[in-house]
């Protein structure tokens, strides 16, 4: 009997005392993953910058050297943001290996997409910090990166970001978490990341937000006055920190006709992004809308903002009506009917799951047709690339150190 | 007298015990392994998840190639638990020995002048046995001055062991010390064995194998740290299961054990076909963990994968052809240990495929697994630091701790050198292949082994693979892949430069091997005295 009580002690001990161990060990690890992804992070985007140092290659023949004229504005931010052209860019979903889709679009188009617009969510995932690797790509290439920063609330750690709201209703009531600070030590991240990439960048932050049916920072989870809240807390926590390349966009859904009372103020806010998308016939209840009576309606309202605006999904479908003729149209108008409108972003999707329950392809980079209308009416455009002198004086925003570029200061006098 | 003299400063030549298992140590140990296993049931929680898969065949190879190492691992963390060193007896009296020593043609005379000098001088009374089949009178000579019984045994099939069976016949000793003519045995050899025959159910006793050379060479050392483990708590754990092997060398066998199953057993890999025989013919075995002898490791690479081809082969062929034949008779443990011994060499299979994963990515753009790699060393780091924790831990029954203890890298450098072989004798067992007859370089001829063709074929396709890629990304890659794609061509590549370190090492073994200057290393050794433990032994100046 005393053996049996003393072996089976001794067996329990031995498991009790190794599982322990074990768990010390994986609970070190759960505690550093955060640092080590970082750090990996990190490790990344440096290789990337190593190597784009070390192959460059010809700064002559890159696509960075065609953009050229770009550089003045990208790299002021008064400039950037009263335009005296229509920067143009695009959103492609096949990007997540090389960024060529986009600049074989715009050979089809045959006009420089300065701009390259790229989604991410908040959360605690590793992909969910920002974008440095991607920023730096696009950075890189002579554009400017312009992401749209989606406050979906529940991929947060509950550990680290606690709160009593059961995990499936975290987003209720989120737009006022988020101004009361509950996950300022994950904008303070990001905000630092943002400030560390250097150069200035597009940030859309909870874009169509007066939609309530589309995303949990819409109205149904919160009232216009959380989101203005949100929007002013998250831009003064930048600010603070100095992350002043943030250009925002504030984003809200033309179809609403409610968005006024969301809108931040004249100090919160840099441009005025409008989503213009016809989805033609493609469900029962959509139907084919000209760009004009999408975008044109709201124009007279969002004008007296006295901002920039930038159409930051432009596109069309194909069922319901002549999708050529759409494009044609519209980018005839723009610059006339429209003087406002100081940047347009085409919506080169092939997988659309956000609102149909099928996937929805408004890519239009195989439509022989769109290309063409496209890249006649955008000859029609009087752009030129002559900054007005007064707004160059303003301060440089130094960009982030790219490979072979002149003029940075060599150290020692 | 310049001999006790010479044996006290000299370590090596000293007796030498493991130390025996305390409760308290073996309690530590079951908590790291309950630790380490813990870590492992964690690891392939995450490691099996369809997210993980990008490929399915290739994500099987990879989980078989990874979980193949673990899976051993374990089993021999599990044996470890079992760890036993047997109880010290004193060698019966007037017991009749025999001790065998095979002779063949090239072995150098005054290697077995030494062998018989140390086999005379063992304390208890024996007959030594020369099995020489070199026709050449001078054998005859020297074994009859150090009074041992020459027997000629020319024109044998199988070997060593088919002169071991002849010389069977011809006497009549109850119990047969196997002797590697390359081994200088200690006085007191015999009285470390004996004693264990008082069990009438012991068919074998077998003692560690221990070297002198190991500081020769790179490929000596490394060969000698493959294994001290296995002759420590390796084989003390397969001891306390029932399931130690012989191998070969320093094993005494029961004359009835050996004829019950119709003598030593033949082909490549004599020495376990012998032993599991005997274990499925009812005996039970007895490791003793003592350095009662020290030998001769290989030299020179060429020779070490010979041997190693020789054993890899001889080993599939007892996986294939004994280990089926014998299941039935067989314990659970002995089951699991002599499959875990047959296989043992299917490594240079898994090697393979390891060292094929960063080129199936850069030149088939083929990528087995959808793994971050941050998350993957964070959930296998648990498994490596009780893998090496466990490892040094049990290294406190080594047979000579102070001279053995270590990380012995270079015997995992020399390990996966071996690849190559391994995978030959393997992929030779799949069709009972015979083994290519490789010429063995004479020490110092100044050239590579055949044997390191294969490792600079791999740094070939190594270095030629980083200019492709060099070469294509500075100057065919678009710019707009370049950024995005940096991480996972450059993180390959780090993976692909792993084993083009570790060949590396391989290689240098290779090179050193051949410029290495033949001696005969026996020439400085004394003579053992040390016929007492080293520990209580007094030892007069």
């Amino acid at each position: 009997m005393k053996v049996l009580v003393y072996r089976t002690s001794a067996v329990l001990l031995v498991i009790v005392v190794g599982v322990l161990l074990s768990s010390l060990l994986l609970f070190a690890g759960e505690r550093s993953k955060g640092p080590l992804e970082d750090l990996a992070a990190t490790v990344t985007s440096d290789v990337a910058r190593f190597e784009k140092q070390l192959v460059g290659g010809d700064q002559r023949n890159s696509r960075a050297a065609s953009l050229r004229w770009f550089n003045q504005y990208r790299t002021h931010k008064a400039l950037l943001n009263a335009p005296d052209t229509i920067l143009v860019g695009a959103y492609d979903n096949n990007t997540a290996q090389s960024y060529e889709h986009i600049v074989a679009l715009e050979e089809s188009l045959q006009v420089k997409l300065p701009i390259m617009q790229l989604y991410t969510a908040w959360g605690s995932k590793k992909d969910q910090g920002f974008p440095m690797l991607r920023a730096q790509a696009i950075q890189d290439l002579g554009s400017i990166p312009m992401i749209t920063w989606e406050p979906w609330l529940d991929d947060f750690d509950r550990k680290e970001f606690t709160t009593k709201q059961p995990a499936n209703r975290v987003n209720e009531g989120g737009l006022k978490a988020i101004a009361t600070g509950r996950y300022d030590a994950y904008i303070d991240k990001w905000a630092g990341a943002a400030k560390q990439f250097g150069a200035p960048f597009y940030l859309r932050f909870g874009h169509e937000m007066n939609d309530p049916y589309r995303y949990p920072w819409g109205p149904q989870n919160n009232d216009p006055a959380d989101y203005i809240a949100a929007w002013r807390h998250v831009v003064s926590r930048f600010q603070k920190l100095g992350a002043t390349n943030a250009v925002w966009i504030w984003s809200p859904h033309p179809a609403y006709h409610n968005y006024r009372e969301f809108y931040p103020g004249h100090d919160y806010v840099d441009w005025i992004g409008v989503t213009t998308l016809n989805y033609g016939a493609v469900a029962p209840w959509s139907k084919w809308y000209s760009f004009d009576e999408i975008f044109g309606s709201s124009y007279a309202e969002f004008s007296q903002y006295g901002k920039p605006i930038i159409i930051t999904e432009f596109g069309s479908l194909r069922v319901g009506g002549d999708r050529a003729g759409w494009f044609r149209q519209a980018l005839t108008d723009v610059p006339v009917k429209y003087p406002a409108v100081k940047a347009l972003v085409f919506y080169n999707n092939a997988s659309d799951v956000t609102t149909t329950y099928k996937s929805l392809d408004w890519s239009f980079d195989a439509d022989k047709k769109v290309l063409a209308a496209a890249t006649q009416a955008m000859k029609t455009w009087r752009v030129q690339h002559s900054p007005i002198q007064r707004l160059l004086k303003e301060k440089l925003l130094v960009a982030a150190p790219r490979a072979g570029q002149p003029g940075l200061p060599r150290g020692g006098k | 007298m310049w001999r006790n003299k010479a044996n006290n400063a000299d370590p090596l030549w000293q007796f030498r015990a493991a130390a025996s298992p305390q409760t308290v140590h073996k309690l530590g140990l079951a908590v790291l392994v309950v630790a380490g296993c813990a870590s492992i049931l964690h690891l392939a929680d995450w490691w099996f998840r369809a997210e993980h898969v990008a490929s399915l065949p290739l994500f099987l190879v990879l989980t078989f190639i990874f979980w193949w190492g673990i899976i051993r691992m374990v089993v021999l963390w599990i044996s470890y638990l079992r760890i036993s060193k047997p109880a010290p007896k004193p060698a019966p009296a007037h017991k009749s020995v025999a001790i065998f020593t095979t002779s063949s043609p090239g072995e150098p005379l005054s290697m077995f002048e030494k062998t018989l000098a140390a086999c005379a001088r063992i304390n208890y009374p024996h007959t030594t046995y020369l099995l020489d089949d070199t026709r050449d009178p001078r054998f005859r000579e020297v074994a009859e001055q150090h009074g041992a019984v020459w027997l000629e045994l020319v024109g044998l099939p199988g070997a060593k062991a088919g002169k071991i069976n002849a010389a069977l016949q011809r006497t009549d000793e109850e119990f047969i010390l196997v002797l590697d003519p390359d081994h200088i045995p200690f006085p007191n050899f015999l009285d470390e064995v004996l004693g264990f025959f008082d069990d009438e159910q012991v068919g074998f006793v077998q003692v560690s194998q221990a070297y002198y050379n190991q500081y020769r060479s790179f490929t000596a050392r490394g060969a000698a740290e493959q294994t001290y483990g296995f002759y420590g708590p390796t084989q003390m754990g397969m001891n306390g299961l029932n399931c130690a092997v012989a191998i070969g060398a320093n094993c005494t066998f029961r004359r009835k054990a050996l004829e019950s199953i119709g003598g030593h057993g033949t082909g490549l890999a004599e020495d376990l076909v012998t032993a599991i025989r005997i274990h499925a013919a009812g005996w039970k075995s007895v490791y003793n963990p003592v350095v009662v002898s020290r030998g001769l490791v290989p030299e020179d690479l060429g020779s070490f994968c010979k041997q190693q081809l020789k054993w890899a082969r001889g080993v599939h062929e007892v996986l294939f052809a004994e280990v089926p034949r014998l299941w039935g008779r067989l314990s659970f443990w002995q089951r699991l240990s002599y499959l875990t011994v047959g296989t043992y060499y299917v490594s240079g299979a898994t090697m393979l495929l390891f060292l094929l994963i960063p080129y199936l990515f850069f030149w088939g753009g083929l990528q087995p697994a959808n793994m971050d790699f941050v998350e993957f060393v964070l959930n296998w780091l648990p498994v490596g630091v009780f893998g090496v924790l466990i490892y040094l831990y049990v290294q406190r029954w080594l047979c000579h701790p102070e001279e053995e203890r270590g990380l012995h890298w270079r015997g995992m450098f020399l390990k996966f050198a071996c690849w190559p072989v391994f995978f030959l004798g393997f992929v030779l067992s799949l069709w009972n292949g015979k083994i290519p007859y490789i010429p063995t370089a004479k020490l110092a001829d100044g050239h590579f082994t055949w044997f390191a063709w294969p490792l600079l074929a791999h740094q070939f396709l190594f270095i030629s693979t980083l200019l492709y890629v060099v070469v294509d990304r500075t100057y065919y890659t678009p710019e707009a892949r370049l950024a995005l794609s940096s991480a996972d061509v450059w993180g390959m590549m780090a993976f692909a430069g792993i084993a083009f370190l570790m060949t590396s090492g391989g290689l240098f073994a290779a090179y050193q091997s051949s410029k290495l200057t033949p001696k005969e290393p026996w020439a400085a050794v004394p003579l053992p005295t040390a016929g007492h433990p080293a520990s209580n032994q007094p030892l007069a100046a």
